[in-house]
C-alpha cells in the first residue's frame, strides 16, 4: 500500500510502519497523521490518559500491563492490611520500596540495560539513592520542622518561612540534582532513543525517592511502637506509596528525557516546556501540600490536589514520548519481529502495521529477537 | 551486490531480508522473479480504505528515503534471528511484591520494636518538669514574683527565663516561643486576654483541635496523664499530646506536654506548649525545667 500521508510504500496496515500514520481515517479522530487518539507506546488509549503503567513503564506489551498493575494493586492491599492490623512501622517500608522495586522488576522484564545492567542500574537507581540520601540529609539540616511548626496562640496558621524553604526552595533544588546520575551515564550512545532517557529519569527519580522516603520518615520508623491504632496514617501512606514516587519519577523522567533529545539535535518547544512543567509540577505539588496541611485542609482534598498534579504532569510525558517515538521510531529499518502490543508477527519499520505501536518502545528482548537488515556499509565497517 | 526489490524497484544491499524501502521479503522475489506479496505473517489486511472523497497525497513519486536510523538494537551477527523472547512470569512479577510486603513487615516490626525499647512516653508532662520545689507553689500568678538572674525574655503576658544555649525563635505580645541548644525541641509560652472568656477546659480543647488539625492522629500519649494543677499560680490542666508532624520531606513522631490554664473568671489565659520528638521527651522535660519554673505571669 501507499501510505496516505508520508506517500511511502508500505506493508499493507492498519498504520504505516514509517510514519505510523493511522491509515484511511478522517479526522474524526484527530490528526491521523499525529494519531494522538493512539499513543505510540500503547495505541489502545489516548495520548491524554494519564495512566501511570503506559507512561513510565512504556516498554511493556498489553498483557505484562495488566500483570505489573495487579502486582501494584497486590503491594496497595498489604499496605492496607498492614495499617488495618495497627502495623504502621512496616506498612511506611512497603510503601516507600513497593514502586521503586515494580520498576526493578520492569528493568529487567523489558531488559532496558541490555547488557549493562550494573552500570544502568548503578547510575540509574543508586545513583538517585545517592542524590537522595545527600540532598535530604542536607534538606534536615538547613530545615528544622520544629522550629517552623506554627505557633497557635500567636494567631498565624500558616509559616510563611516552612512554605518558601520547604515548597519552593527545595523542589527547584531537587530538580536541578535529580537528573545528574543520568546526566552523567557513561554508555548513552548505546542508549539514544529518548524513551531510554525517560525510563533512566525515572529510575533515577525512583531512587531518590526511596532514600527521601527513608530519610524523611526515619524518625518515625524508629519511635512509633510496632502497634499503633491505625488513625488517619492511611492518608500519608497513600502519598507515600503512590504519589510521591510518582512524582518523583515522572519529573525526572521528563527532564531527562529533554536532555536525551536535546543530544539527538531534536531538543524543541515541548521537551523545554516538560523541563518547566517538572519544575512547576513539583513546586505545586510541595507547596500546594504544606499550604493545605497548614490550613488543616481536608486529607481527602490534600491527596486530590496530588493526584491532580501528577496526572497532569503524567500527561505532559506521554505527549513528549509521543512525538519522540513518532520520529525516532520512522528511522528504523524494515525487520520481521514481534509487536509487543498486539503480540502479531509483523513485517516492520518504525511501527506495527496492525496497532501502531512504535517498535521502539518494544522490550529489548524482542528488539534483539529481530531479524536484523544486514546493510553492506554497516557490516563492513564492524568487521574492522 | 544489490539486490532489486520486485515491487518497488529499490536497490537493497547484498543480505537484506526484505526490502528497506516497502518491507517486501526479498528471499521471495530473487528466487520467483516475481512481484512478492506480503508475508502471510504480516498483519491482518482489514484495512479500512480512505474515505470517500479522500485524495492521497499527489506525490509523482514516494519523497526521499529518509537515512536509515542505526539502532543499536540490530544485531551485528548475521540474518539469523536471536533468542527467544524473554519474558517473565507474572508468577514471578506478583511474587516479588508479596516478597516485599512480608519482607518489610518484618523487618518494620522489628524495627519498631527494637527503636521502642528504650523510648519513653507519657508522665504528666509539664507537671513532670515542675514536680520539683519552685515557685509553682506560689498561689497568686503576680503575688510574689520569682526574681530572674541571668538572660530573660519578656513581653506583655510573661517573662521567662532563657538559658544558656536556648534562643528565642519568636516574640510578640502574648507569646515567647524558645527552642533548645540541639535544635529539636521548642517551648512557647503564652498568656493573654481571652475574648470572649474561657475556662481552663475550653483552652484546653482549643489546643486539641489546633493540634488535631494539624496533624490527624494525634492523641494522648501512651500512659500520659491528664491532671489539673497549678503553674507558678496558673491554675489549668497538664496533659501530653503525640502526632506525627509531616513537614516538607520530614516527618516525626512528636510529644507535645502542655498546660492550659485560665484565671478566675476566664477572661485570662495561660499557655505552655512544648514540641520535641517522642524518643527526647523526658529529655527535653529535664532540660526545659529551669524555663517552667521561671515562668512570671504578668496579667492576673
Amino acid at each position: 500500500m501507499r501510505c496516505d500521508h508520508c506517500a511511502h510504500d508500505a506493508p499493507d496496515g492498519v498504520f504505516c510502519t514509517r510514519c505510523g500514520a493511522h491509515q484511511g481515517t478522517t479526522d474524526e479522530f484527530g490528526d491521523a497523521k499525529t494519531r494522538e487518539h493512539r499513543y505510540a507506546a500503547h495505541p489502545d488509549e489516548h495520548v491524554a490518559q494519564p495512566s501511570m503503567f503506559t507512561t513510565l513503564f512504556p516498554h511493556l506489551g498489553h498483557h505484562k500491563i495488566h500483570e505489573f498493575r495487579w502486582a501494584f494493586i497486590v503491594g496497595l492491599a498489604g499496605i492496607l492490611l498492614l495499617y488495618l492490623a495497627g502495623l504502621i512501622t512496616a506498612a511506611i517500608l512497603v510503601a516507600a520500596f513497593l514502586v521503586p522495586v515494580l520498576y526493578l522488576v520492569y528493568l529487567y522484564e523489558a531488559q532496558v540495560y541490555r547488557d549493562e545492567p550494573a552500570i544502568v542500574l548503578g547510575f540509574t537507581i543508586g545513583g538517585g539513592i545517592v542524590a537522595g540520601i545527600v540532598l535530604t540529609v542536607f534538606e534536615r539540616a538547613v530545615y528544622n520542622p520544629f522550629q517552623y511548626f506554627p505557633n497557635p496562640l500567636s494567631h498565624a496558621s500558616v509559616s510563611i518561612g516552612a512554605l518558601l524553604l520547604a515548597g519552593l526552595v527545595f523542589p527547584i533544588v531537587e530538580e536541578a540534582l535529580k537528573p545528574l546520575p543520568a546526566i552523567f551515564f557513561p554508555k548513552r550512545t548505546d542508549f539514544p532513543e529518548t524513551v531510554d532517557g525517560l525510563v533512566f529519569g525515572v529510575a533515577a527519580g525512583l531512587g531518590f525517592s526511596l532514600a527521601q522516603s527513608l530519610i524523611g520518615f526515619s524518625s518515625v520508623i524508629t519511635s512509633l511502637p510496632a502497634h499503633v491504632a491505625p488513625g488517619n496514617w492511611i492518608y500519608d501512606l497513600t502519598t507515600l506509596a503512590v504519589f510521591q514516587p510518582l512524582l518523583q519519577g515522572s519529573a525526572t523522567g521528563v527532564v531527562v528525557a529533554a536532555i536525551w533529545r536535546y543530544r539527538r539535535g531534536s531538543l524543541g518547544g515541548r521537551e523545554i516546556g516538560g523541563v518547566a512543567m517538572a519544575v512547576i509540577a513539583h513546586v505545586a505539588f510541595t507547596l500546594g501540600t504544606s499550604l493545605l496541611r497548614e490550613m488543616s485542609a481536608s486529607p481527602l482534598l490534600i491527596l486530590f490536589w496530588q493526584a491532580v498534579i501528577v496526572g497532569a504532569l503524567l500527561i505532559y510525558i506521554r505527549y513528549v514520548l509521543h512525538y519522540a517515538l513518532l520520529e525516532e521510531a520512522a528511522h528504523m529499518g524494515y525487520a520481521e519481529t514481534v509487536c509487543a502490543n498486539c503480540h502479531m508477527h509483523i513485517v516492520a519499520s518504525g511501527f506495527c502495521p496492525n496497532c501502531g505501536m512504535a517498535l521502539t518502545a518494544a522490550p529489548n528482548s524482542i528488539k534483539r529477537g529481530r531479524r536484523p537488515r544486514i546493510d553492506a556499509t554497516v557490516s563492513a565497517s564492524r568487521n574492522r | 551486490m544489490a539486490i532489486t526489490c520486485a515491487r518497488c524497484g529499490a536497490q537493497n544491499p547484498d543480505g537484506n531480508q526484505f526490502c528497506q524501502v516497502c518491507g517486501t521479503p526479498l528471499t521471495a522475489a530473487a528466487a520467483g522473479g516475481a512481484v512478492a506479496q506480503p508475508p502471510p505473517a504480516a498483519p491482518p489486511a482489514a484495512i479500512p480504505g480512505p474515505p470517500p472523497g479522500f485524495a492521497p497525497p499527489g506525490f509523482a513519486s514516494p519523497p526521499p528515503t529518509p537515512p536509515v536510523y542505526q539502532s543499536p538494537y540490530y544485531s551485528p551477527a548475521g540474518a539469523a534471528a536471536q533468542g527467544a523472547v524473554h519474558r517473565t512470569p507474572w508468577v514471578l512479577i506478583v511474587s516479588a511484591v508479596v516478597v516485599l510486603v512480608v519482607v518489610m513487615a518484618g523487618c518494620g516490626t522489628a524495627v519498631a520494636l527494637f527503636g521502642r525499647s528504650n523510648a519513653q512516653t507519657g508522665g504528666t508532662g509539664i507537671a513532670t518538669g515542675v514536680s520539683s520545689p519552685s515557685p509553682a507553689s506560689s498561689p497568686s500568678p503576680i503575688a510574689s514574683p520569682v526574681t530572674l538572674s541571668g538572660p530573660s525574655a519578656t513581653n506583655d503576658g510573661e517573662t521567662i527565663p532563657v538559658p544558656t544555649g536556648w534562643v528565642v525563635d519568636s516574640k510578640d505580645n502574648e507569646s515567647i516561643t524558645l527552642s533548645d541548644p540541639s535544635g529539636f525541641g521548642t517551648i512557647t509560652v503564652g498568656s493573654g486576654q481571652s475574648v470572649p472568656s474561657q475556662t481552663a477546659q475550653q483552652n484546653k480543647d482549643s489546643l486539641d483541635k489546633f493540634f488535631l488539625g494539624k496533624a490527624p492522629d494525634t492523641k494522648s500519649c501512651p500512659n500520659s496523664k491528664t491532671t489539673n494543677g497549678n503553674l507558678n499560680g496558673a491554675q489549668g490542666i497538664f496533659w501530653t499530646l503525640c502526632f506525627t508532624l509531616v513537614s516538607g520531606s520530614q516527618s516525626a513522631a512528636v510529644a507535645a506536654p502542655l498546660f492550659a490554664g485560665a484565671n478566675s473568671n476566664g477572661s485570662i489565659f495561660y499557655a505552655v506548649l512544648m514540641l520535641t520528638p517522642v524518643d527526647n521527651l523526658q529529655k527535653f522535660i529535664n532540660e526545659a525545667a529551669p524555663i517552667l519554673a521561671g515562668i512570671q505571669w504578668k496579667l492576673k
